[in-house]
């Protein structure tokens, strides 16, 4: 039962998008509106049927997908797993597309490319669905990379727009370079353990199920650092973290719904999972974690800083989304082998739900506004009925505000780096000391929204009035509000295998830095956006991520394109040289020869056939 | 009997087209061409499943034979050629060819066919380097009379050298040929493979091996004696362009597997580092070249020495999984190669040039249809998993990480490393065609979308690389077979 869901949540959203595909061009979109939103409805339905069959059962359970693959020497199965785990994170998944699916719905419903975007939409689901539960780290792959092709696809979708396709080939690059990583990581731990199933790389490289210590002739360790390390770049990679960070606030070119999908419950946040699956080969990678633990550290500071400063609210969610994923990912660095990767999973969880909510409430007002710029927004919310609590709701829970669901999973986070410091890990304090700051830091900008977004200027009731948000949109938002108040419960249920708890003393000393921070910049404030007051003049740098993307060009794309001149110069003077040198010297010859035929006697040339064949004839003796 | 069919009815009707049917118009030549390879491919299909043998004495002093069959690594190369082969044809309803007859055009396209079909069914090295070198002349023609009508001197020059450079690569597989024959004292490719080299001195197995291996590579082509590639391709009208990319190139990996990699396993070891790397050092110079190249069908000509980069990176590590890559990429490149080739042909013959900076309206915005093939074969030549790129090149990537007992590990994986950035070029490679080309604003000015038969083999081809990329399975499992015998086979 919970096997064919299992495969079924994958199935659907892929078919979906591929029958998507085929009614994408019809100028009527309701039926590629229907589809789209109804096989998300279905994957709801049949992940909630997975939760529910995999609680009866225990323990992971193997779903074959397609046949295994016979590859030679490595072994390939291809096959899926259910547990606890899986299962609820592939509900939130399938939730959260859901909800962007009905968004969009109404978002892009003059949009003459509607049926692609939510073809891509669906597919991106799938991938992310596969990813979640796949038990294969070449199915992992497989939903890892074609993750980034919708990503490209999604943020390039107004490639009418020259920086909406500057923006996708940025993210699409940027992702695909780290990935490197990524695929050199797959390779080197399936190649350790002869098969790509988690189940087998896990024993051999984590060497569990090895009772004898002695016994086991453990894999290297600089082979299993190299391995993570590796594997690590590419997920820093893909969830925008330092150095890789650039790509994500650009991203925002695209429609809001993907910036939701991507932000929320997908490709940032894919590899927290993916490195929970592998967590106990992590553990065993101190160097691996030790990149972790210093690009979170960096990046979760880094762009909370950038985040306070933006002058458009969807890049300041775009930053939010950059320090949240670094939260998630420094709780595997730091937790300890025996805790296992609960709370970055949790994390996840919860960070799916706000920040889907966050990314629609403001790309609902942004319709209503005209625009996601800070000056824009001034007292958007304001009298609305739907978007101002839900954005109460999605920010508080964002800074962490107990017993919203941010709170509850921020603290777990911070557990794990103190039950770190417990175990004597010195990255644990480099965490736990960059996570107080960004809690703090966190509140900051999450006031500052706030106040540009209800306090200052006046309620707009006509316009609110106007507003053609369609039912499935409310239903959509009121869903993830509520989600986002009571998710946090999931704690007690047997749902999450978390390995911590909330640590009170660092929970208290949370809520005062978050009380502290937002009474703060509300002081700030006074009448204009706080921002305004504190970044100042600098604004227009902090817009542009200070200048990191001419890094990027300056450090990688310049290079690599003076090379690619290079070679190709190369190809036509050195290596094709010879080609046209013999050609060359070939009719010098032959003229030279025609020359000296001239007025000879036929036997001579006779002479010079025979004499050619004989040399023939000895090449070929030689040869025998 | 259905080998000798899928050869005889491709052959006769280009003989026929060639003397008696010369006169025909394009609508006739075109049914009976359509017709004969459509045979063909029943006749193909017919014999992969089958398996049945041909074995007729030949030159019975010289010990030659006629001898076909058809095993794991032919099956798929054969279908290939045989589904292309009706494709090729089926695109040609729509546009007569220019520059010569159209009787001339088809019975060139019959003739590359059959001469490859002959080269993947033959079981005898003679045979299958008389079938080998058969397919040039229909090929040269291809290129220098019917090319892009638009610069005589061009095609000459390309023709020139595409036949010229591979006789020459000829010549040297030629001899590696005939020193393997009287070195083994057969030329039945089974019974070389089953001998593995056994009885002939390590030095001369890797004499010999070098031979064969330096004159496929011109084939193949694998850097650097690639340069007759891209002029060719540039030039041949998409027919062409097509057989050339996804057949042509195929009998020179094909080539590798029969002749060095089985018959001299021990010799081949000894190439196999040297060839790995020059593999490797084409994934990433033709993935540099095709970052600033002007000319859109250069450049995938370029993506081509890049992808056989990798059948070559698999090829040479000497484990199974290695060589499944290869066979699994080898296929994957055919299909996608001809998908692009068909586009990017077709773009061309809509805008006049293949000129990347002349400013053009967006494919997306006027032709949906080429915007939307063009978009699979640049994912698929990315290696996006769920099409066919992917799985034949992360597998070359994981076999160059872990190569067989006898191979410098240590160089190997470096080269593991290279063939996975080598992705990343790819993927920059592709996303500059699609700025320039797919996605922009201009409208103007406006060209036609595809449809008719041109759309056909596009959309047959789109399948292709989705089934190809989300079902890898039955591909693998039909050359894994043979490809246990040929690698268990090694001492």
């Amino acid at each position: 039962m919970s096997g064919t869901a299992t495969r079924l949540v994958v199935l659907v959203p892929v078919v979906a998008a591929l029958l998507g595909l085929l009614v994408a061009r019809r100028a009527d979109v309701r039926a590629a509106r229907l589809l789209a939103v109804g096989a998300a409805v279905l994957a709801v339905l049949f992940a909630l049927a997975e939760v529910v069959g995999v609680h009866g059962s225990s323990g992971a359970r193997t779903v074959s997908s397609i046949p295994a693959l016979a590859a030679g020497e490595l072994r390939i199965p291809l096959q899926l797993q259910a547990t606890t785990a899986t299962a609820t994170i592939a509900l939130v998944v399938a939730v959260v597309g859901w909800a962007v699916q009905v968004f969009a719905g109404w978002y892009l419903k003059d949009d003459d490319r509607y049926g692609i975007f939510a073809a891509t939409v669906s597919l991106f689901t799938a991938a992310m669905l596969l990813v979640v539960q796949s038990a294969d780290l070449v199915l992992t792959l497989v939903g890892w990379e074609v993750m980034g092709w919708c990503s490209y696809l999604l943020i390039g979708h107004w490639s009418r727009k020259e920086t909406a396709r500057r923006a996708a080939l940025k993210a699409f690059l940027v992702t695909r370079l780290a990935d490197v990583g990524f695929v050199l990581g797959v390779v080197i731990l399936a190649a350790g353990a002869g098969s790509t199933a988690y189940r087998r790389v896990v024993q051999s490289w984590a060497g569990t199920g090895c009772n004898d210590a002695g016994a086991c002739t453990g894999p290297s360790t600089t082979l299993l650092n190299a391995a993570m390390v590796l594997l690590v770049i590419g997920i820093l990679g893909k969830s925008g973290m330092v150095p890789f960070h650039d790509w994500l606030p650009d991203a925002m070119e695209g429609p809001t719904p993907a910036s939701a999908l991507i932000h929320a419950a997908t490709m940032v946040a894919a590899g927290t999972f993916v490195l929970a699956q592998l967590f106990d080969v992590l553990a065993a990678a101190d160097g691996a974690r030790w990149l972790l633990a210093l690009s979170t550290a960096v990046t979760m500071v880094y762009a909370a800083v950038l985040a306070f400063g933006q002058s458009d609210l969807k890049r300041l969610l775009a930053y939010s989304t950059l320090s949240q994923v670094a939260l998630m990912l420094s709780a595997l660095a730091v937790a300890p082998a025996d805790d296992g990767p609960g709370a970055g999973v949790l994390h996840l969880y919860s960070h799916a739900f706000f920040k889907a909510l966050l990314f629609l409430a403001i790309g609902w007002l942004s319709v209503t506004v005209g625009g996601t710029a800070a000056a824009t927004m001034r007292g958007g919310v304001r009298g609305h009925l739907f978007i101002r609590p839900a954005m109460f709701v999605g920010l508080l829970s964002l800074a962490g505000v107990p017993p919203l669901v941010g709170f509850v999973s921020k603290e777990h986070v911070l557990d794990a780096a103190e039950a770190g410091i417990g175990a004597g890990e010195a990255r644990a304090w480099l965490v736990l000391l960059a996570g107080l700051l960004t809690v703090a830091l966190t509140a900051a900008y999450c006031m500052r929204a706030w106040i540009v977004l209800d306090d200052l200027g006046s309620a707009d009731i006509e316009r609110h009035d106007a507003d053609t948000a369609t039912v499935g949109v409310r239903t959509a938002v009121t869903v993830l509000t509520v989600l986002t108040v009571v998710g946090g419960l999931v704690v007690v249920t047997p749902l999450l295998d978390l390995g911590g708890h909330i640590g009170w003393l660092v929970a208290l000393l949370s809520i005062l830095l978050i009380v502290g921070a937002g009474l703060a910049v509300r002081s700030v404030a006074a009448g204009k956006d706080p921002a305004v007051r504190v970044v100042g003049a600098r604004m227009p740098s902090f817009d542009a991520g200070l200048g990191v993307d001419r890094l990027y060009v300056a450090l990688v794309a310049r290079p690599v394109l003076a090379l690619a001149h290079l070679v190709v110069f190369l190809d036509r003077e050195v290596v094709d040289a010879y080609v046209r040198g013999a050609a060359a010297a070939t009719r010098f010859g032959g003229t030279g020869g025609q020359r000296a035929h001239r007025g000879e006697v036929a036997a001579s040339g006779l002479a010079w056939v025979v004499a050619g064949v004989v040399a023939v004839a000895l090449a070929g003796v030689a040869l025998w | 009997m259905v080998i000798l069919v899928s050869l005889v009815v491709p052959a006769a009707v280009a003989v026929w087209l060639l003397t008696g049917g010369r006169g025909v118009s394009h609508r006739t030549a075109n049914l009976l061409a359509s017709a004969a390879s459509v045979v063909t491919l029943a006749g193909v299909l017919f014999a992969v499943i089958t398996r049945p043998t041909v074995d007729r004495a030949w030159v019975p002093s010289l010990g030659l034979r006629w001898q076909l069959a058809v095993d794991g690594i032919s099956a798929p190369l054969l279908l290939l050629t045989a589904i292309l082969g009706v494709g090729v044809v089926l695109h040609t309803l729509d546009r007569p060819p220019q520059g010569g007859t159209t009787a001339a055009f088809h019975a060139c396209l019959l003739l590359v066919e059959f001469g490859a079909l002959a080269t993947f069914y033959a079981r005898d090295a003679v045979l299958f380097f008389v079938a080998f070198e058969l397919v040039l002349v229909p090929m040269w023609v291809l290129i220098t009379r019917f090319g892009d009508p638009h610069d005589a001197a061009a095609r000459a020059d390309a023709g020139g050298r595409f036949v010229l450079y591979t006789a020459f690569g000829s010549t040297l597989m030629l001899v590696g040929i005939l020193a393997l024959v009287a070195k083994a004292g057969t030329s039945d490719l089974d019974v070389l493979a089953q001998g593995g080299g056994h009885g002939i001195p390590v030095g001369t197995q890797t004499l010999v091996a070098a031979l064969l291996v330096a004159g496929l590579a011109v084939k193949v082509p694998v850097f650097p004696v690639h340069t007759w590639l891209p002029p060719a391709h540039t030039t041949a009208p998409t027919a062409g362009s097509v057989l050339l990319a996804a057949v042509l190139l195929k009998m020179g990996t094909y080539g590798l597997v029969r002749l060095p990699l089985a018959s001299l396993p021990e010799g081949f070891a000894h190439v196999a580092p040297v060839l790995a790397v020059l593999g490797a050092v084409g994934i990433l110079w033709g993935g540099l070249a095709c970052l600033v190249e002007r000319d859109l069908k250069r450049l995938v000509a370029y993506s081509s020495v890049a992808h056989m980069g990798f059948v070559v990176l698999g090829l040479s590590s000497g484990t199974r999984t290695g060589l499944q890559a290869a066979l699994f990429a080898n296929v994957a490149h055919g299909v996608v190669s001809a998908l692009l080739f068909v586009v990017v042909g077709g773009l061309k013959e809509r805008w006049g040039s293949a000129d990347l900076e002349t400013a053009r309206a967006a494919l997306r915005e006027v032709t949906p249809r080429l915007g939307f093939a063009l978009v699979v074969g640049l994912a698929a030549s990315l290696g996006l998993p769920g099409l066919a790129g992917f799985w034949g090149e992360f597998l070359s990537v994981y076999a160059a990480w872990s190569p067989a007992a006898d191979r410098p590990e240590g160089l190997f994986r470096a080269l593991a490393v290279v063939g996975a950035l080598g992705t990343v070029l790819a993927a920059a490679y592709a996303l500059r065609v699609l700025r320039t080309v797919w996605a922009g604003e201009r409208t103007a000015p406006r060209i036609e979308d595809s449809r008719d038969s041109e759309w056909d083999v596009i959309a047959v081809l789109v399948l292709a690389v989705l089934l190809l990329g989300i079902a890898p399975g039955p591909l693998l499992a039909l050359t894994d077979d043979t490809v246990s015998t040929i690698i268990g086979a090694a001492p």
